[in-house]
C-alpha cells in the first residue's frame, strides 16, 4: 500500500518522464506496426494510417494512462490551470464576471455580517441563551418601554423560583470629577449586586461589586467601562483605588470592564443602586417605573418556562393589587431578541434583497457564459476530436465558472472588508457598538459557500448546453442556424427574472424611500432648525431650592447671550426614548376603579419652552414662573388628549388629581411626535407641568432657539454653566436637527442600502438586456440581411428584436408585481404612512424600470436594423 | 492476467506484448492496440511488472517489462481464479446437457 503510494508520488513529481516515456514507447510501438505492415507489402502511407487505426486514439490512451495511475485531484488540478489560461486570454469577460458577481457576493456578504452579527452569533456571554429581559407591559393603552416598578421587581424576585439571578439597571446621568478636571457628565447606571453574576463577565482591572456594597448606606462605590476609563483616565491602570465626585458624593472606583462589555448600551459607569426593597412597596403607582429587569434562569430553565412562571406571579399581584398591577403583566423574551429583535424584520428584508442582487448577477454571469461558449463551440469541437470525453469538458466549464465565481468571491470580500472597516461603528445603535459588526471566520465561509454555489449554478447553463455529438457541425465554421435558438429561449427566460427581481427591489426601495420622506416631512409639531439642545442632571437628593436656583441662573445666564431667541427647559425632548406615564383621575370623568380616567406620558417643563421649541399653544394661556410658586398646580395637556378624553368639550379650567392635590388645565397645546422616542409612532396624550414645582425636576433638557447658526453659541453656554455652578457639566451639546437625523439613522440606513441594491440590480438587468439583445442581433446579421433583401424595412426589423425582449421584459414585470405584492408585506413594520400596496409606488417604480430597459433593448437593435443589407450579405 | 502471462518468458516490449498477445491468441484477441498502455501502468503502478529502457535487436531504444516476485504471485492468482471459474462454467454446462 505504501510502495503503492510512493510510486504514485514518484509519478507525481515525475509526470514529465512519465509522458516522455509513454510518448515515445508509443510512437515506437506504432513505427513497429507500420513496418510490419510495410513489410507486408501495404505502401507507406496506408500503413502509417493503418497502424494509428490499430492503435487508437493517442491522446485519450495516453490521457487513460495518466489517470491510471494520477491522483484524483490532479485532474481538478489540471482544469484549474487551464481556467485561468483561458480566463487569462480574454481579461475583459473575466473582469465583466468578476466585476458582477464582487457585486452580488459583496451585497450578499455584507448584509450576512449584519444577520451574524445580530441575529447567529452567540452573545459574548456564557451561557447566554439563559438570559432575559423581563418588561411590565399594560394590558391597554401604551406601556412604558418595559420598564418595571421596583415593588413588583421585589414580588418577582421573591416570589420566582426559576431565576439563578435577577438584576436590573436604571439609567441615571451624573457628573463625575476626577481630581483636578473639570467636571464631566457621565452616562452612568445603577445596578443591583446579582446584575453582574447574570452577564457573567468578568472585570479587566480591579473587582465589580458585590452584596455589601449594594447595601444602603455602605461606601460608595464604581465601576468603569472601558470608553471612560480611556476617555476620562487615559487608560491609567493605578485608577483602581482611586477616589472621585460622582454627583457630588465621594466615590471609590473599585474595577474596569472589558472594551467587549457594554450592558446597557454606551454606558460610562456602574454604581451600586443600594436599595432597601422593603421601602418600595408602597410606590406601585405608574409613575414609579424606571427599572430595566434581566434574569439569569436556572440550568435547565426554558424562556417559555419562565413566561408562564412569570404569568401566574402576575396574576397573583393583580389579586393582591387591583388597583395598580391589575394592568400590568410582565413578559418575557431572550436577551436577544431584546436587543436585536426590532431589527429582525429589516435584515430578513435586506437579507432577501441582496439574496435577490446574487442571483441577478448570476444570471447576468450566466448570459455572458452563454454568449462565450457559443464562441468557442469550435475550440470544444476540436477537443472532443482529440478525444476529451463530453464529461470531460462540463467539468472543464464548471471549473472555469467556479474559478469565476472564487475570483467574484474574493472580490466581494474584499468589498464587504472596505465597508465593514469603513462604516460599522458609525452603525445606527447597537449595530455601532465596538465588536458587534466586524470580519470574522464564518462571514468568510458564508461567501465562500456563496461563491462556489453561484459558480456550479451559472456555470450548469453553457455546461448542459454542451450537447454531444454534432461535432462536424460545428467543426464546419459558418454553418449558423438561422433564427431564434433555444439559447435565445434561455436568455429570454433570464431576462423575465431579472427584469421580475429587480422591480420586487425598486418597489421595496420606493416604499422606504416613501415612508422616510413622510417620516421627515409630515409636520413634527415644533421647529427643528435652530434649536441647540443640551442637558444637565443635578443630584437625586439635591436641595429643592438649590435646584430652583442653579435653573432659574442658568436660564437668565443664557437668555441674556446675543444671538439667542429663547430658552425653555423639559425633562426630556422629543426623540428621546425616556418614558414617564402616570394615571390620574378628571373631574369630567366617572370614578371607577378597573379603568383609568387618564393614563398620560408626563413632561415637566420651564422657561419659555414652547417658543423654543416651536409647538403652538392651541387654547388657553402658558406656564409661567408663577404657576412654579403657586399653591394650585397647573397644567397643559396636548390635542391628543383633548381628542382622547374630553372631545367636543372645553377641557381648559378642568382638573386633574393625584396625589399631591388637583391640578387645573390651563392650556392645550399642539401634538408633538417623538415624545416618548420614535417619532413614527403616533402622539399619545400627554401633560406638561412646571419643572419648579414643589418636586422640582433635577435632569432637564435645555433648548435654546437662536438667530445665529445654534453651533456658535456651544462655547458661551459651556461658560455660562460653569459660571451659575463650576461643579456641574453639561451632556449631549446637540441641534434638534441632528436629533432627528439620529432618530431616523436606522431606517434611513435600511433604506440606503435597499435603494443601492434596487440600483445596482438596475444596472446590472440593463447590461444583462444589452447584452442579449447585441448578441441576438450578432448572431443574425446575415438573416437581417437575407430579410432587408427580401424587402423588409428597418422598422419591421427593430420591431423583430425589441417584440421577444419586451415579451420577456413584461412577464418579468407581471411576475415581479405579484412578487412584490406577496414580499413587501415583510416591510410593514418598516414603513410609515404608506401602504405595502400603493399603487402609485407600483407604477412608479415599473416606469422607473422600463425606462432604462427600453434603452437597453432599442440602442442594440437600432444597430441591427441600420444594417447594410449588402455588408452583411458579402460577409458571408 | 495476458500481459503478465506473456512477461512469464521474458521481458518484452509493448509491442512485443501486443504482438505475442495476438500471435498466441490465434488473432482472436485483438484489441485497440493501445489500450495496452494504460494497462501496462496500472501493471507498474500495483509493483507487478517493472520497466526499463533497453535497445532492441533492431537498435531502437524500447521499454522492456519484466514480471517482478509480486507479479508472479499475483498471476498465481489470477489463474487459480480463473480456472476455478472455466471449471464452475464447466460444471454448470454439463449440468444442463445431462
Amino acid at each position: 500500500m505504501i510502495e503503492k503510494l510512493a510510486r504514485k508520488v514518484a509519478i507525481l513529481f515525475g509526470r514529465k518522464r512519465f509522458r516522455r516515456d509513454l510518448d515515445e514507447e508509443m510512437a515506437y510501438h506504432r513505427a513497429q506496426a507500420e513496418q510490419e505492415l510495410v513489410d507486408g507489402g501495404m505502401t507507406p502511407e496506408s500503413a502509417r494510417f493503418a497502424a494509428m487505426r490499430q492503435f487508437g486514439n493517442a491522446t485519450r490512451l495516453k490521457e487513460h494512462s495518466h489517470e491510471a495511475v494520477s491522483f484524483w485531484f490532479e485532474h481538478l488540478w489540471q482544469d484549474f490551470r487551464y481556467a485561468i489560461r483561458q480566463l487569462m486570454r480574454s481579461p475583459g469577460f473575466a473582469a465583466a464576471v468578476v466585476g458582477t458577481l464582487a457585486l452580488g457576493i459583496g451585497a450578499t456578504t455584507a448584509i450576512f455580517t449584519l444577520v451574524y452579527a445580530t441575529l447567529l452569533r452567540s452573545l459574548p456571554f456564557p451561557e447566554a441563551d439563559r438570559i432575559v429581559r423581563i418588561h411590565d407591559v399594560r394590558l391597554q393603552g401604551q406601556s412604558t418601554g418595559g420598564l418595571v416598578g421596583a415593588a413588583r421587581y421585589y414580588d418577582l424576585e421573591a416570589r420566582s423560583k426559576l431565576f439563578e439571578s435577577t438584576g436590573f439597571f436604571i439609567f441615571d446621568e451624573t457628573t463625575l470629577i476626577a481630581g483636578t478636571q473639570l467636571p464631566v457628565s457621565v452616562r452612568g447606571t445603577a445596578i443591583n449586586a446579582g446584575f453582574w453574576s447574570i452577564f457573567g463577565v468578568q472585570p479587566m482591572l480591579g473587582r465589580t461589586f458585590n452584596e455589601r456594597d449594594d447595601q444602603p448606606n455602605a461606601p460608595h462605590v464604581a465601576v468603569l467601562s472601558y470608553k471612560a476609563w480611556r476617555q476620562i483616565f487615559g487608560g491609567d491602570p493605578s485608577v483602581v483605588g482611586r477616589q472621585v465626585t460622582i454627583e457630588k458624593i465621594s466615590t471609590m472606583i473599585v474595577g474596569v470592564m472589558p472594551e467587549s462589555f457594554n450592558v446597557p448600551n454606551g454606558i460610562d459607569l456602574w454604581r451600586p443602586a443600594q436599595f432597601n426593597p422593603s421601602q418600595w412597596n408602597t410606590y406601585r403607582g405608574d409613575g414609579t417605573r424606571f427599572l430595566n429587569m434581566v434574569a439569569r434562569l436556572k440550568p435547565g430553565v426554558t424562556v417559555a418556562m419562565a413566561e408562564s412562571d412569570l404569568k401566574r406571579i402576575g396574576a397573583q399581584l393583580a389579586l393582591e393589587h387591583p388597583s395598580t398591577d391589575g394592568k400590568w403583566q410582565f413578559d418575557t423574551m431572550s436577551l436577544r431578541d431584546d436587543l436585536y429583535g426590532q431589527l429582525r424584520p429589516a435584515l430578513a428584508a435586506l437579507l432577501i434583497a441582496s439574496g435577490f442582487l446574487l442571483l441577478i448577477a448570476c444570471l447576468n454571469v450566466a448570459n455572458l457564459l452563454l454568449t462565450r461558449a457559443t464562441g468557442r463551440q469550435r475550440e470544444v469541437a476540436l477537443r472532443r476530436a482529440l478525444g476529451a470525453s463530453a464529461g470531460r469538458i462540463r467539468l472543464q466549464f464548471l471549473t472555469e465558472s467556479t474559478v469565476l465565481a472564487l475570483a467574484g468571491g474574493c472580490a466581494g470580500l474584499a468589498l464587504t472588508w472596505i465597508l465593514v472597516h469603513a462604516v460599522a461603528s458609525k452603525l445606527p445603535g447597537r449595530l455601532g457598538a465596538p465588536g458587534t459588526v466586524e470580519m470574522s471566520w464564518p462571514v468568510v465561509w458564508f461567501a465562500f459557500a456563496v461563491s462556489v454555489a453561484s459558480g456550479i449554478a451559472f456555470g450548469l447553463a453553457p455546461a448542459l448546453r454542451q450537447k454531444s455529438g454534432a461535432l462536424m457541425a460545428s467543426l464546419k465554421q459558418g454553418e449558423r442556424s438561422l433564427a431564434g435558438t433555444a439559447g435565445g429561449r434561455v436568455r429570454n427566460a433570464f431576462i423575465a427574472v431579472q427584469v421580475g427581481l429587480s422591480l420586487v427591489l425598486l418597489v421595496g426601495a420606493s416604499l422606504l424611500a416613501q415612508s422616510m420622506w413622510n417620516l421627515l416631512k409630515s409636520p413634527l409639531g415644533f421647529a427643528p432648525d435652530h434649536v441647540l439642545t443640551f442637558r444637565t442632571v443635578l443630584p437625586w437628593n439635591a436641595d429643592a431650592a438649590a435646584i430652583r436656583s442653579f435653573y432659574g441662573d442658568v436660564q437668565r445666564r443664557i437668555a441674556s447671550l446675543p444671538g439667542v431667541d429663547a430658552v425653555g427647559q423639559i425633562s426630556a425632548l422629543p426623540t428621546e426614548d425616556w418614558h414617564l406615564r402616570t394615571t390620574y383621575d378628571a373631574d369630567w370623568m366617572p370614578r371607577s376603579v378597573h379603568k383609568d380616567a387618564v393614563n398620560v406620558e408626563v413632561r415637566a417643563i420651564s422657561g419659555d419652552y414652547l417658543p423654543a421649541i416651536g409647538t403652538p399653544l392651541l387654547a388657553g394661556r402658558p406656564l409661567t414662573g408663577a404657576d412654579a410658586s403657586a399653591t394650585a398646580t397647573s397644567v397643559l395637556v396636548n390635542r391628543a388628549f383633548v381628542r382622547e378624553y374630553g372631545p367636543n368639550q372645553n377641557l381648559i379650567g378642568r382638573h386633574l388629581f393625584s396625589d399631591d392635590g388637583p391640578m387645573e388645565i390651563v392650556g392645550v397645546i399642539g401634538d408633538v411626535r417623538g415624545t416618548a422616542g420614535s417619532i413614527a409612532h403616533e402622539t399619545g396624550p400627554e401633560m406638561y407641568f412646571s419643572a419648579d414645582g414643589q418636586h422640582p425636576v433635577t435632569r432637564r433638557s435645555f433648548v435654546v432657539r437662536t438667530a445665529v447658526p445654534p453651533e456658535q453659541l456651544i462655547q458661551a453656554i459651556r461658560e455660562q454653566v460653569h459660571g451659575a455652578d463650576p461643579q456641574q457639566a453639561i451632556s449631549d451639546v446637540q441641534t434638534m436637527d441632528d436629533r432627528l437625523d439620529q432618530s431616523v439613522a436606522q431606517p434611513r440606513v435600511n433604506m440606503a442600502l435597499m435603494a443601492s441594491f434596487a440600483l445596482i440590480a438596475l444596472l446590472l438587468a440593463c447590461v444583462g438586456i444589452y447584452g442579449v439583445v447585441a448578441w441576438s442581433v450578432a448572431q443574425r446579421v446575415q438573416e437581417i440581411g437575407v430579410r432587408m433583401a427580401l424587402g423588409a424595412t428597418r422598422g419591421q426589423i427593430l420591431r423583430l428584436f425589441v417584440r421577444r425582449t419586451a415579451w420577456a421584459a413584461l412577464t418579468g414585470v407581471a411576475a415581479g408585481t405579484c412578487a412584490a405584492l406577496f414580499l413587501t408585506r415583510l416591510l410593514r413594520s418598516q414603513l410609515y404612512g404608506v401602504a405595502p400596496d400603493n399603487p402609485w409606488i407600483y407604477s412608479a417604480s415599473i416606469l422607473l424600470l422600463l425606462f432604462p430597459l427600453l434603452i437597453a433593448t432599442v440602442r442594440p437593435a437600432l444597430r441591427g436594423a441600420s444594417v447594410n443589407p449588402v455588408d452583411a450579405l458579402r460577409a458571408e | 492476467m495476458l500481459i503478465l502471462k506473456t512477461l512469464t518468458r521474458a521481458p518484452l516490449h509493448g509491442y512485443g506484448i501486443a504482438l505475442s498477445i495476438k500471435r498466441l491468441s490465434d488473432d482472436v484477441l485483438t484489441v485497440e492496440e493501445g489500450s495496452l498502455y494504460p494497462a501496462l501502468q496500472r501493471l507498474l503502478l500495483q509493483g507487478w511488472v517493472k520497466a526499463e529502457w533497453k535497445m532492441t535487436e533492431t537498435n531502437r531504444r524500447a521499454r522492456f517489462y519484466t514480471l517482478t516476485a509480486a507479479g508472479r504471485k499475483q498471476l498465481g492468482i489470477e489463474l487459480t481464479q480463473f480456472e476455478q471459474m472455466i471449471m464452475a462454467i464447466g460444471r454448470v454446462l454439463k449440468d444442463a446437457e445431462a
